[in-house]
């Protein structure tokens, strides 16, 4: 019991050939491996990753979950995710630290509570909780919230989710690639994917630079990269990379309880159970590969964080980083297989969403790439969709002017 | 206070005695001490517990590489007490204690060490599940600093944003030497210098360069720099960030005479120099941390800078030639060193090896410290060879122990530089530096003061050659100087003193230790990037300053490889934990307020921020806006449009630009009359409405919404940007003003302030005319109709608006004239049927979807309108959300953003409202286009505990007036 763990996943030979390659070592591809291998017992698996697990999405996000999205597309697939915490961490038997701490979105306006009513709605519609909160509320939820008149935005109300909160977003790394491996998955660390060989419209090669991959299934999960593995095999994707930043500051005792976020302050904050206050939000206005930060950002991020809890004025920014969000254009993610090419899987375009949903997507996407058939409650997520006009309804905003819509 | 005799290097003022409290204890110290010294000088040892393991913390370093002397200070938490400057009344607390810093309840943890292997936490609590909120809780209460003080008010911050030929981060003798080289040459020098006064490691020290001491050589260095015009020298100032093209961001703190608490910099350079120095890389031992163990530079500075003896009797265990001479010094100042080991077994300083002998001190070659002895500070240590073959125990109260030095990379690594293991050094170096960045100094592994000197004046001559002030071969010639005469140190190959295991601390914060790496590498994580995240080494308030080199050391150690296989974990900036308050500086709220905000106001308008504006939502006691409402239907009532954009576009290819971005034909556009048209975006889902009228002769003027008002501009010419179209664009928003006059009695107000025939054939519906009011304001009035009323929007000259509005309003009393604000328009346009957009639209809602597919002439295919080929696509499309109005069964209106269901949800309330004038609640939804025939019945959800249904039915828009004979006649 208080012994550390063995080896987390073992080391193995690259094989020739496997029967499912992953292009990507982040969450969705480490969980696709891991349902594949408990679920359908495939594990002739192998698992690719160009840097080391996690390195990218997938260790810099902030570990927000929830499941209160504004469209019925959406929220099942969150929802079933949500649920699987507790189930996850004893299947696992890893401490994932899901911390079911509830989410508070605060609106700054008559209008952005209307807003914030349509989810609601939805939610509870669908049997997810989630409510409107006047502001005293609020107040009562966050003793530390500012409800002064005289901040930029005066705080007008909520939407409160209790079931939402945060989960230690590298122990759900390792836990799934242990798990995976346990299972007899493959995850080759240090590996890059150089390029897919198609035969007759069929996938039947995966070359990378340790050498080639005989393989008729290929699952592009790798996130912000996406787009270019995809460009191997010509299907090219709607999506923008974005650069989206992110901080923490020193840690604290307990005082924040819950999430908290604001579109109006583009600002979001959460103490995690070691007690740093994490915030960050809106992403770089500007298409980049680069993880670099910038230093206005954790400025307007002191700006806002101030005007909304005061308390934190005494408090230091102690890390700021950078990640990227794989943006489509409707916040929606791309979840397709076998079309145009067999055999090509892609579970990209996540945007921010991307932690949160890895899981119960890994679990869908196992299900589809072992029995070749879409699960009813990915079919929304078509790629198709694009060249329809038909964009999904996650953003409520009318049409801005920006670079990814 | 027990101090020494003073030292020529003080920096403390004897005469200026400074009390303070320390928990309830009222303590004294000197104007000069940090609040860690001053405590150190009334014998406090130990200065907080650690993280998991509670153990005892002391004094270990001076420039906060640690989290050991993290205190309340004043109540902020988290402070660096030795960083700190002591003030007269502070009040220092301990934080993190379960009792006092000395008897900690929690003290007993220690002894458990072995039941907290890495990662032990991913390990325990989470089975059974019902019982994980409970550790959750426990955890939650374990970890974390520092207490938040909702009632701490910052002093005053400021910022400043300065402009540089070189900026040169460091202020010792390397930094200082730059920047006299970069002002020589006549150029604007900047140097941030963390520590309150410049000299670096010149600072303490009493070794001789040129006939003078070193810390005399550094004053008067800095006396020197601080008389030139030209260099602008900021101390308490850590630089905190370097970011693309030379951005140095930094902060300072206030000293008693400045204005401010703290002060942001922002330093835009030409050339950056970073001569940031070294810190002594921490020896990782058993009980490294052990109050009583400190690095060897910390002790020679206590006794220095502070007149403070670290101990009574000393071992020191070093690495480096400073270790020696700082052993030698202290001797000197009556310290008793029983012996020093220096884990190196050659190439030792021979005047400092000599120095020591002069003195009876020995010294262990190729030795190094294992073990601290003591609970709760040091009693004893034992020595070991490198090898570990044999070990002896000497008693001492102190053990300066460290492995050598360690570059401050920080700045260079947030530059994004690659760093390297060098091996003669044994530091990780950038192999190669960007034009405009140059490093100089101790950081690249000088020792000697010449050498350091001379390679200062090198970068700071390449500075000056970067910014033109000096010819490059000038600047080369100290470069090549400095390579002929002088070579880099060889620095301390030893990674860690044999034995090293359970309770030697690689990282302090957390308490990270070998036996948690050697196990994260058994784990499988085995590079310093996934055994940082496993074991949390190098997260904590201090970030990597402890563990940053000695890491990958280590982890490529325990791999079985050689020292530099493994690079250390990215560096993230504030290089210095910053208070929000600085980052955040004054609160401003910046927002615009319309050329009628005042007049307004006086009518007892309450605003509200809407995007970068301040606007009137309602006045006086009147929220749903209903009397307002009343009044326009009955009356007559004005509003302030002014944030409507408005612009004038001319020049012969001004009409292609409008055929480019409206939908409709543009190329009818009459003069005196009003179009009414809509822009889409590529997707032709609607991004902007308004009116065009031709004023001219290739000339135009036109209405956007206002939250386009800004983007307008970018839009038309992004949208030409490949043609080679010849128009002028000129966005008037904030130049004219909008009042919107309207109501039945619009007509008989407007016509007493003119003498223009405003007769309904004279100026029909739809018109546009241009006339002064009152013979003297000159203005544009465009008959429109937006609130379903007879209605004029009159646009004058932003500086006579408020003059204009009170003409109105003093010609309308008669006629029952009030203002009406967002609110009550929002109701009147929603009787009328008119869409806002982002209210009544989405993102992926397209003109069609909207009913306005009418303003689209697909006649003009010549014209590459925008959006044109996605209408033709999404027009004849199934299954699309329409906007359709609704009726409520009922008296009161669903909220906005109820949901429309049918066993799915099949669309949403836009906007719904009780109307005053129809007497009912009516609204505008978003719906799936089978249910958006007329008559269709919709099942209205409002969410709330329990949720409440509204039967709704579909019903024909406009609501009211639905031929438009109001605002027609």
């Amino acid at each position: 019991m208080f012994q550390p763990f063995g080896r987390l996943w073992k080391q193995a030979p690259l094989r020739s050939a496997y029967d499912v390659v992953i292009v990507g070592g982040g969450l969705h591809g480490l969980a696709t491996a891991y349902y594949l291998a408990r679920n359908h017992g495939i594990n002739r698996v192998a698992v690719l990753e160009k840097n080391h697990i996690g390195y990218g999405s997938a260790g810099r996000n902030t570990a927000i979950v929830r499941a209160n999205q504004r469209t019925q597309e959406n929220i099942p697939l969150y929802d079933e995710g949500l649920k699987m915490w507790p189930q996850l961490m004893d299947e696992l038997d890893f401490n994932l630290m899901f911390f079911n701490c509830g989410n508070l979105n605060l609106a700054h306006s008559e209008a952005a509570l209307g807003a914030l009513r349509l989810q609601v709605a939805s939610a509870q519609y669908l049997g997810v909780r989630s409510e409107i909160v006047d502001r005293q509320q609020c107040k009562e939820l966050i003793p530390q919230l500012n409800l002064s008149e005289d901040i930029t935005y005066p705080i007008f109300g909520g939407m409160y989710h209790p079931p939402g909160g945060t989960v230690r977003h590298d122990a759900l790394v390792w836990a799934l690639a242990k798990g995976a491996s346990a299972r007899g998955v493959h995850i080759h660390q240090q590996t890059e994917v150089t390029g897919i060989t198609v035969r007759r419209n069929r996938v039947s090669a995966v070359e990378t630079s340790r050498g080639t991959i005989a393989t008729h299934r290929v699952l592009n999960a790798a996130g912000p990269w996406s787009v270019l593995v995809s460009d191997m095999v010509g299907v090219r994707l709607p999506i923008h990379v974005l650069p989206i930043q992110a901080m923490v500051t020193e840690p604290l005792k307990p005082f924040l309880h819950h999430v908290i976020s604001s579109g109006t302050y583009h600002c979001y904050a959460h103490q995690s159970l070691k007690g740093e206050v994490v915030t960050g939000a809106h992403m770089d206005p500007w298409i980049s590969y680069g993880t670099h930060v910038t230093a206005h950002y954790i400025r307007h991020q002191a700006e806002a964080l101030t005007e909304l809890l005061p308390c934190l004025r005494g408090v230091k920014f102690m890390r700021q980083w950078g990640g990227l969000a794989d943006m489509t254009p409707d916040m929606a993610p791309i979840i397709d297989g076998n079309d145009p090419i067999e055999g090509y899987y892609m579970d990209c375009g996540w945007g921010y969403f991307g932690f949160k949903s890895a899981p119960i997507t890994g679990k869908y996407m196992a299900q589809y790439m072992a029995t070749g058939r879409r699960p009813q409650i990915l079919r929304p997520f078509r790629l198709q969709r694009y060249e329809e006009n038909r964009l999904l309804g996650e953003i409520a905003s009318p049409p801005q002017y920006g670079p990814w819509n | 206070m027990n101090r020494i005799a003073p030292s020529p290097a003080q920096r403390i003022h004897r005469r200026h005695r400074v009390s303070f409290t320390y928990g309830n204890r009222l303590l004294e110290g000197y104007r000069g001490d940090t609040v860690a010294t001053a405590l150190f000088a009334n014998g406090v040892r130990i200065f907080s517990r650690s993280l998991k393991y509670h153990r005892p913390r002391g004094l270990y370093s001076l420039d906060g590489e640690s989290s050991n002397c993290l205190m309340e200070i004043d109540g902020l938490p988290n402070m660096r007490a030795e960083q700190v400057p002591l003030r007269s009344g502070m009040q220092v607390r301990a934080q993190n204690v379960w009792g006092s810093p000395k008897r900690d309840l929690l003290g007993f943890l220690d002894a458990f060490h072995w039941a907290m292997p890495a990662g032990f936490y991913y390990r325990l609590f989470h089975k059974p599940y019902r019982l994980w909120p409970l550790f959750q809780n426990l955890i939650r209460r374990a970890a974390g600093a520092g207490t938040v003080n909702p009632d701490w008010v910052p002093g005053r911050t400021d910022e400043l944003h300065l402009n540089a030929d070189v900026c040169v981060v460091g202020g010792g003798p390397a930094g200082m030497h730059a920047a006299k080289a970069a002002a020589q040459s006549g150029l604007r020098v900047v140097v941030l210098e963390a520590r309150p006064w410049l000299g670096g490691f010149y600072d303490w020290r009493t070794a001789r360069y040129d006939q003078a001491p070193l810390f005399e050589r550094s004053r008067s260095l800095a006396r020197e720099l601080e008389g030139l015009a030209n260099v602008r020298i900021h101390t308490s100032c850590t630089a905190t960030g370097l970011y693309g093209h030379n951005l140095v961001t930094a902060v300072q703190d206030g000293g008693p005479e400045d204005f401010f608490y703290q002060r942001y910099l922002e330093i835009r350079a030409r050339a950056v120099v970073v001569a940031t120095g070294c810190t002594e890389r921490p020896l990782v031992f058993e009980h490294n941390e052990r109050p009583g163990v400190m690095q060897p530079g910390c002790a020679h500075r206590l006794a220095h800078t502070y007149a403070l003896l670290p101990g009574t009797s000393a071992v020191f265990s070093v690495g480096h030639d400073l270790g020696l001479e700082a052993a030698a010094d202290l001797h000197d100042l009556g310290l008793q060193i029983v012996c020093v080991a220096d884990c190196r077994p050659d190439g030792h300083d021979p005047q400092r090896v000599a120095a020591l002998e002069e003195r009876n001190i020995p010294l262990l070659k190729g030795w190094v410290a294992a073990r601290a002895l003591g609970r709760k500070g040091v009693e004893a240590a034992v020595l070991t060879t490198t090898d570990g073959n044999a070990t002896r125990t000497v008693t001492c109260d102190l053990l300066a122990a460290s492995a050598g030095l360690s570059p401050l990379t920080g700045l260079l690594s947030l530059a994004r530089l690659p760093l390297a293991y060098h091996e003669r050094t044994g530091f990780f170096l950038p192999t190669s530096m960007p034009e405009g960045l140059y490093a100089a100094g101790r950081l690249l592994g000088y020792d000697d003061p010449p050498a350091i000197e001379l390679s200062g004046t090198a970068a700071g001559r390449s500075a000056a050659a970067q910014c033109g002030a000096l010819d490059v071969g000038t600047a080369q010639e100290a470069h090549r100087q400095l390579k002929d005469r002088h070579r880099v140190m060889r620095g301390s190959k030893l990674v860690m003193a044999p034995g090293a295991n359970a309770k030697s601390f690689v990282c302090f914060d957390e308490d990270v230790t070998v036996k948690h790496l050697r196990q994260a590498v058994s784990m499988g994580l085995d590079v310093p990037e996934l055994a940082k995240r496993f074991t949390a080494a190098g997260t904590g308030p201090s970030q990597s300053g402890i563990p940053g080199h000695n890491l990958p050391l280590i982890m490529a150690h325990l791999r079985g490889e050689s020292a530099g296989t493994l690079r250390p974990t990215t560096v993230r900036p504030p290089l210095k934990p910053t208070l929000l308050a600085t980052y955040a500086g004054h609160p401003m709220d910046i927002h615009k307020k319309t050329p009628l905000h005042e007049v307004q106001e006086r009518s007892g308008a309450v605003f509200h921020r809407v995007g970068v504006w301040k606007r009137a939502r309602y006045f006086r006691d009147d929220p749903t806006g209903r009397d307002e409402i009343l009044n326009v239907r009955r009356n007559v009532g004005i509003f302030d449009g002014s944030t409507l954009g408005k612009f004038r576009i001319f020049g012969p290819d001004a009409e292609k630009a409008l055929q480019r971005v409206y939908v409709s034909d543009m190329s009818r556009v009459p003069a005196g009359k009003l179009k009414y048209s809509a822009m889409c975006t590529e997707d032709g889902c609607l991004l902007d409405d308004g009116v065009v009228t031709r004023v001219g002769e290739n000339e135009y003027y036109f209405t956007t919404s206002t939250s386009r008002a800004g983007a307008t501009v970018e839009w038309f010419r992004y949208h030409s940007r490949h043609e080679d179209w010849r128009y002028h664009l000129v966005n008037l928003t904030d130049a004219l003003a909008s009042i919107n006059l309207a109501g039945p009695k619009a007509r008989e107000v407007l016509a007493r302030l003119t003498d223009a025939d405003v007769s309904n054939e004279a100026f029909p519906f739809m018109g546009y005319r241009t006339f002064r009011l009152q013979g003297r304001v000159p203005a544009r009035v465009l008959r429109l109709g937006f609130v379903g009323e007879l209605s004029y929007e009159i646009h004058v000259p932003s500086s006579m608006a408020a003059t204009v509005w009170q003409w109105l309003l003093e010609a309308g009393r008669p006629f029952g004239i009030r203002p009406f604000g967002l609110e009550a328009q929002n109701v009147l346009r929603l009787e009328k049927g008119h869409v806002i957009i982002g209210q009544e639209s989405e993102i992926r809602t397209t003109l069609i979807d909207l009913g306005l597919g009418f303003l689209w002439d697909r006649t003009k295919t010549w014209a590459k309108t925008v959006g044109a080929p996605a209408l033709q696509f999404a027009e004849n499309q199934k299954g699309r959300l329409k906007l359709v109005g609704f009726q409520v069964d009922g008296t009161r209106p669903p909220l906005d953003g109820s949901i429309v269901v049918d066993g799915s949800i099949r669309g949403h309330v836009c906007t719904c409202r009780h109307s005053p004038t129809l007497e009912k609640p009516i609204g505008l939804a978003l719906v799936h286009e089978d249910l958006a025939a007329a008559g269709s019945r919709l099942h209205l959800f409002e969410p709330g505990d329990p949720p409440e249904y509204f039967d709704a039915v579909v019903v024909p828009v406009p609501f009211y007036d639905p031929h438009g004979k109001r605002m027609k006649s």
